[in-house]
């Protein structure tokens, strides 16, 4: 029982992670809460359905499906990629001299916006992904584990450790620290601003996009509102862990991911997502620079 | 006017001030420069020229707009009147990244050095733009200041000032400037510190670099320069050499303490 929670959880919080990055770099760099966030995730759902929908169509998947579903995951992360830099672009750059709100607001109105805009060109209602895997699996330490269960604690896992690097080792992931710690600094070395921030939302875009059809091929149902709750979960996940540190939203996704699956089934799982509100409550109380978040006195230091 | 139009015909466009003599040649030129923060005018029409190869001072007190100069000259600030030219092209407009790129690095006050950075990572950041080659900038920096080898994997937060600001200066060295923008490199330091930084601007000098030195220590300043300005209320009242300068007596009573 503990140990298929565990499972559980791990693979729920594997997603919030993921989606945690993308608002944990934006935060880190703009100091903008990206409320779109969540929208983008949506959009990777509804692109991982259509692109996967049109392999279908024209038999690809009956030629090869991890094919497909790999081609479906690069073309929705192109997809949500190009979405997250122009919004950048359009909502956010023209606003980054005003004051810190303005950034906010445009942020909620591009997330009203594209909620409807998918809601009037997608329908209202439900739209379902193939059951791909049914529910083959196989057991792990008294856990049932499905294979679309590991496929997606392995994907988590792989991108958060290619993340973890990229920033670590590469030279545009230092810039990206770089500007984070010190943007006007940053410039006077050399450094392309405008690049590094395009860079950061195509790269958390493209995380979310790999989350919203992970998302799609496990619950099999996707709709155009549930960019809301999941943005609002992975925010609370990026918070846990301390909003603009990386390895804070990686912890604070998987945490989280435990805590509502420890939850729902030793608790209820009626309240499952008044969990995570639960942890954003505590956290803000307690230790609002969150667990691994330095205090705003050092972030300036 | 005869040679204004030769000129104009002439392949070299660089130099765009026509009736500057030939033989003078200014690297870099701030022509009647007035700089606002928002309505408050810091910097009222500055002209400031400098040759290339010199060390030229930039003294005055506290809200002068010494540090306005040179975040100006960077692109961080924008002139709302006025002209700067590098090189003889204007750099008005240009962004701060590509002044960088064109030879123009700055260490500001404060070091402003990157706290969660390593040493090392500090540097790469220097040569983000790749201008000359990484591990022979490395190893001058190195051989200028030995203390950043021995400290490479340290976080640039965990340095003492002295080092920080070998690191500033370090790191603005790794993209191989042409002019250096030196704000302050000796506030806050021990004076052995503060004799060391100077015999490293000198010896930058003297390895081909020109230099902008902004201070508030106006007389080891002066004596490290070629040239000095005096910058009063965001207006330039005194300039000269710098021994001129040290012999001024208003420079003297105002900013040498006799």
């Amino acid at each position: 029982m503990l140990a298929q929670q565990i499972i559980n959880g791990l693979t729920l919080g594997g997603v919030y992670a993921i989606i945690a990055l993308g608002y944990t770099m934006v935060y880190g760099i703009l100091e903008l809460i990206n409320f779109a966030h969540g929208e983008i995730y949506m959009l990777g759902a509804y692109a991982g359905i259509i692109f996967f929908g049109l392999f279908t169509a024209i038999g690809l998947t009956s030629y090869s499906l991890p094919l497909s579903i790999v081609l479906t995951l690069i073309l929705s992360i192109i997809f949500c990629s190009s979405y997250g830099f122009t919004i950048e672009k359009i909502a956010y750059k023209p606003l980054r001299k005003a004051p810190r709100l303005s950034p906010l607001i445009s942020a909620i109105g591009v997330s009203i916006f594209l909620q409807n805009y998918v809601m009037l060109t997608q329908g209202a209602t439900d739209r379902v992904f193939p059951y791909l895997f049914g529910a083959a699996g196989f057991d792990f330490i008294g856990a049932r584990v499905t294979y679309l269960q590991s496929f997606i604690i392995a994907i988590s896992a792989l991108l958060m450790l290619s993340l973890h690097f990229f920033v670590a080792r590469t030279m545009i992931g230092k810039a990206m620290r770089a500007v984070a710690q010190d943007r006007v600094m940053a410039s006077l070395v050399g450094i392309n601003i405008d690049t590094v921030i395009s860079t950061t939302f195509v790269i958390g875009s493209g995380l979310a996009a790999v989350a919203g059809m992970m998302v799609a091929m496990y619950y099999g149902l996707v709709n155009y509102s549930i960019g809301y709750i999941a943005g609002i979960k992975a925010f609370t996940a990026a918070v846990l862990g301390g909003i603009g540190s990386i390895p804070g939203a990686m912890f604070g996704g998987i945490v989280l991911g435990l805590v509502e699956a420890m939850g729902a089934a030793y608790i209820s799982s009626e309240y499952k997502d008044a969990y995570a509100f639960v942890i954003l409550i505590i956290i803000l109380l307690i230790k609002p620079a969150g667990l691994f978040g330095k205090s705003t006195e050092d972030r300036y230091k | 006017m005869e040679r204004k139009h030769i000129k104009n015909q002439s392949k070299n466009k660089k130099l765009p001030i026509i009736d500057q003599p030939l033989s003078t040649d200014f690297m870099l030129k701030l022509e009647n420069i007035h700089t606002f923060y928002g309505q408050i005018e810091a910097l009222k029409g500055i002209d400031i020229e400098i040759n290339r190869g010199e060390i030229v001072c930039l003294i005055g007190s506290n809200g002068a707009g010494k540090s306005t100069t040179l975040m100006t000259i960077s692109g961080i600030l924008r002139p709302k009147v006025g002209n700067i030219y590098f090189e003889g092209e204007s750099i008005n407009e240009t962004l701060s990244h590509r002044i960088v790129e064109m030879g123009i690095s700055q260490v500001p006050e404060g070091r402003r050095i990157f706290q969660r950075l390593t040493v090392r990572e500090n540097l790469e950041m220097g040569a983000f733009l790749g201008r000359g080659d990484f591990a022979s900038s490395l190893e001058r920096i190195y051989s200028l200041f030995p203390v950043l080898k021995e400290r490479e994997r340290q976080l640039g937060g965990t340095l003492s000032g002295g080092e920080q600001q070998m690191l500033a200066i370090g790191r603005a060295l790794m993209s191989n400037p042409k002019l250096l923008l030196l704000d302050e490199p000796s506030l806050g330091l021990a004076p052995i510190m503060v004799s060391k930084i100077f015999k490293t601007i000198k010896e930058i000098n003297h390895e081909g670099t020109t230099v902008l030195l902004v201070e508030q220590n106006a007389r080891a300043a002066l004596k490290l320069s070629d040239r000095g300005y005096v910058l009063e209320n965001g207006r330039i009242t005194i300039q000269g050499k710098g021994e001129e300068l040290l012999n001024n007596e208003r420079v003297k009573t105002a900013y040498l303490g006799e």
